[in-house]
């Protein structure tokens, strides 16, 4: 029951843990049903009514409930303090508030499956006009959605000022490590870029209930504009889902390899300016729908551009790995993955980038694998690289290596044949969003469909390594040797306010020289 | 203001909840088209094809056709809808003739076969690789079977003076006369036509996707400058909080942390 009224930010994080896996595991269930449905050509469990609300509920939950608060709102309720040396974050009270908010607009988004006509059916991104016309839940999706917005900004706002105002003595802002400096970005992303979200599902909202003609043509409203005000948040929404997961492989890749990472300061400037250039580059989305020919060259041009700060921070890592001590451990294999798989996403959005090449690939199975390269295959390994991470921090427990190993290859072999087969089934010409599918596309799907159940089987035994871990044998404060402030100066599990005492600062994050020393000397205060 | 939020809260919750649609216009009810997918043409339609030889339609459907509805002196979309079928039949790599047919068929009781012939003269000429045209046929008919078979499929237009008002699509009939798919539009994705004809030669129905596209686009330059204001106004204040919250963080001075030590 304390847990409930908490305003410790390591207990939020765990509720929010709690609560962000429970719909990622719905969700993936989702996920797995429509591989299911497409194991054939053909009806074969769902009528296609059915298939378009659960790709729409799969995508709602896995974009609004785990992606977006996934990295944040977890690892960074429960690491940004101790990494830069606080004891708490600004607005604790805010904090629980947000984690309400983030739990009532997840239980909206599921009450749609109770009443009415069911789940919305329009996909995730609830285009107008179909969004206005169609008799499904959509306005309690959008409602949800909307709420949901808001825990977003709240939690972007408190990180914004617990960095400005509760860094330790000593750190600059070029001593904070790259986390945060992932979670700086993305803050200003989400206190910019979330309310015009809000605003347009409010649009949506009024013209369903009261008839106000905004997106709908027969009302007299413009359908193309609400694809601009959508993707003016949503783009720059890819960039909340994938910077704080960058944050993550910057803080795993130099503990494990001994070394200071590669470029420091270069991938913060990257981290910014990922987050200014993701602004502009939201027509990317809308090649097909209309809009005039130069704007969609200016807007290629754009997309091109913010390829170059990802690519930079893909080669510091790898530079990291040059001749450093690596210790390869489970994080270390998911910061790994990270990098193979977030490399083929990102180029292939080079291939979507492309307005040419965009024509022909829009709409088919090559964006589903393209962007499930960069969410999952991205922002999911590092979730989970993030959890066997800091487990030992969060519980005081070690789980068992050898599964850990185990479940990932499983994991990564399965996610990589349940996704590449997407990319040249789209090349070929398999639309998306269908139930069914030409005969021609069969053996691809086929691949798709088995790696999905070597992906759960993997994912399974990652959980269950993961909940059984809570009885492993008891870890001691810094297993993996890290130099940073949550590892260096806070016991495991840390204290309510972390810190016996609040550290100066004087080394840099990601200061390995004569790092055990430097460990040995901290514990023994 | 507390409470505030929380009855401004309810009151968007309930309208979520209430789910009143709007419905544009009553009079939009007799025109269009009414799906009836999965339902069968009458076996008993007579018509008369471009050479003039009457023929009973069912027993002509051996494989899946596309029924197009059009009248031939059509002044509106139908010239557009005829010329998207001629694309579509040159595009898609199935065949006509081998692995479909096309139907179409007047639905203005004053038209003769003879203008049939020189209309299907013209299109297939328009059809961009080597066809079987004999498998494209062009029907006239009378009253009452225009009106049996319009029922059948669902198609509601209405005479105004020469000219009828209504609804462009194409639909797809599997080889036993049954309707398997609505498309809706003028232009077809060859993709689509594919799909669609692989589904009716097994008989297979599918949803219609997306009609809404293709209602016309009217929008109300009016309105548009009205929710155009409303963004400029919402990006306006976003910016300006944003940025103040910057300015502030930057250069308000940093209080001192209070915290309890444990």
């Amino acid at each position: 029951m304390s847990w409930l009224v908490t305003e410790d930010h390591k207990r939020i994080a765990l509720m929010y843990f709690y609560a962000i896996s429970g719909f990622f595991i719905v969700a993936f269930c989702l996920g797995l049903l429509m591989r299911l449905e497409l194991i054939a050509p053909g009806r074969q469990l769902l009528d296609p009514q059915i298939y378009n609300q659960v790709f729409t509920l799969h995508g709602v939950i896995m974009i609004f409930l785990f992606i977006i608060p996934g990295i944040p709102a977890v690892f960074g309720n429960f690491s940004l303090p101790m990494l830069i040396g606080a004891p708490d974050v600004a607005f604790p009270k805010l904090n629980l508030l947000s984690w309400y908010l983030y739990v009532l607009g997840g239980l909206l988004a599921l009450s749609t499956l109770l009443f009415g006509e069911g789940p919305a059916d329009t996909g995730w991104t609830f285009y107008a006009p179909y969004s206005v016309k169609t008799g499904t839940n959509v306005s309690i999706a959008v409602l949800a959605a909307f709420i949901l917005g808001f825990s977003s900004i709240l939690t972007g706002l408190n990180f914004l000022v617990t960095m400005h105002r509760m860094r330790a003595p000593g750190m600059t802002w070029f001593k904070m490590p790259l986390f945060p400096w992932a979670l700086y970005a993305t803050s200003w992303i989400q206190v910019l870029a979330t309310p015009v979200v809000g605003i347009t599902l409010m649009m949506i909202i009024a013209e369903r209930t009261l008839g106000i003609g905004l997106f709908d043509p027969a009302l007299g409203g413009d359908p193309v504009l609400y694809q601009h005000l959508f993707w003016i948040y949503s783009h720059p929404a890819v960039y909340i889902m994938v910077l704080p997961a960058m944050g993550i492989v910057s803080e795993i890749i130099p503990v494990f390899v001994k070394k200071s990472i590669f470029g420091y300061k270069v991938i913060v400037y990257s981290s910014l300016a990922i987050a200014f250039i993701g602004y502009f580059v939201w027509g990317h989305h809308m090649y097909t729908s209309g809009m005039s020919g130069e704007a969609r060259i200016i807007f290629s041009i754009l997309t091109f551009l913010v390829s170059i700060p990802s690519a930079i921070k893909v080669f510091n890592w790898v530079s990291t790995l040059y001749k450093g001590s690596i210790d390869v451990k489970p994080p270390f294999l998911y910061a790994l993955a990270f990098i193979f798989q977030f490399t083929i996403g990102g180029l292939t959005g080079l291939v979507v980038g492309a307005l040419a090449a965009d024509i022909h690939v829009h709409d088919t199975y090559f964006v589903v694998g393209h962007f499930h390269y960069v969410m999952f295959g991205g922002t999911g390994f590092a979730f989970l690289g993030a959890i066997h991470f800091w487990y030992s921090k969060i519980w005081g427990r070690n789980y068992n290596i050898k599964w850990a190993n185990i479940g990932f290859a499983i994991l990564f072999i399965g996610f990589n044949l349940v996704y590449f087969p997407m990319l040249v089934l789209g090349m070929m010409g398999m639309p998306r969003r269908y139930y069914d599918y030409l005969p021609e596309f069969t053996l691809s799907n086929q691949v798709s469909t088995v790696g999905s159940w070597i992906m759960a089987i993997g994912l399974f035994i990652v959980i269950v390594n993961l909940i059984a871990g809570r009885k492993g044998p008891k870890a001691s404060s810094n297993p993996w040797g890290s130099v940073t402030l949550d590892w260096t100066h806070t016991e495991s599990p840390p204290s309510l306010y972390n810190f016996k005492e609040i550290p100066t600062v004087t080394r840099g994050p990601y200061d390995y020289r004569d790092y055990e020393d430097y460990i040995k000397e901290n514990h023994k205060n | 203001m507390k409470l505030k939020f929380t009855l401004l809260f309810l009151i968007t919750l309930s309208f979520s909840y209430a789910q009143q649609e709007f419905t544009p216009d009553e009079n939009q009810e007799l025109l269009g088209i009414y799906e009836h997918l999965d339902e069968y043409i009458p076996d008993d339609l007579v018509f008369t094809n471009e050479n003039g030889e009457e023929v009973n339609l069912v027993s002509m459907i051996d494989k899946p056709t596309i029924l197009v509805l059009v009248y031939y002196t059509c002044p509106g979309i139908c010239s557009p809808l005829l010329d998207g079928v001629a694309d579509v039949i040159g595009k898609a790599e199935i065949e006509l003739g081998k692995d479909y047919q096309v139907l179409t068929v007047s639905f203005n009781e004053k038209e003769t076969y003879e203008l049939a012939k020189s209309k299907k003269k013209n299109y297939v000429s328009q059809i961009k690789r080597e066809v079987d045209e004999s498998h494209w046929h062009w029907m006239v008919g009378d009253s009452i079977n225009i009106a049996r078979l319009c029922n059948s499929v669902g198609f509601k237009f209405k005479r105004e003076g020469d000219d009828f008002i209504h609804a462009a699509t194409i639909m797809i009939l599997s080889p036993e006369a049954k309707i398997t798919r609505y498309l809706y539009g003028t232009y077809f994705l060859p993709f689509d036509v594919k799909m669609a004809v692989a589904e009716a030669a097994q008989g297979k129905s599918g949803p219609t996707i997306n009609k809404v596209l293709n209602y016309c686009f009217s929008y109300d330059p009016e309105g548009k400058k009205y929710v155009f204001n409303i963004t400029k106004v919402s990006a306006t204040i976003i910016i300006v909080f944003a940025l103040g919250l910057l300015l502030y963080l930057i250069f308000s001075k940093r209080k001192k942390i209070h915290h309890k030590t444990v």
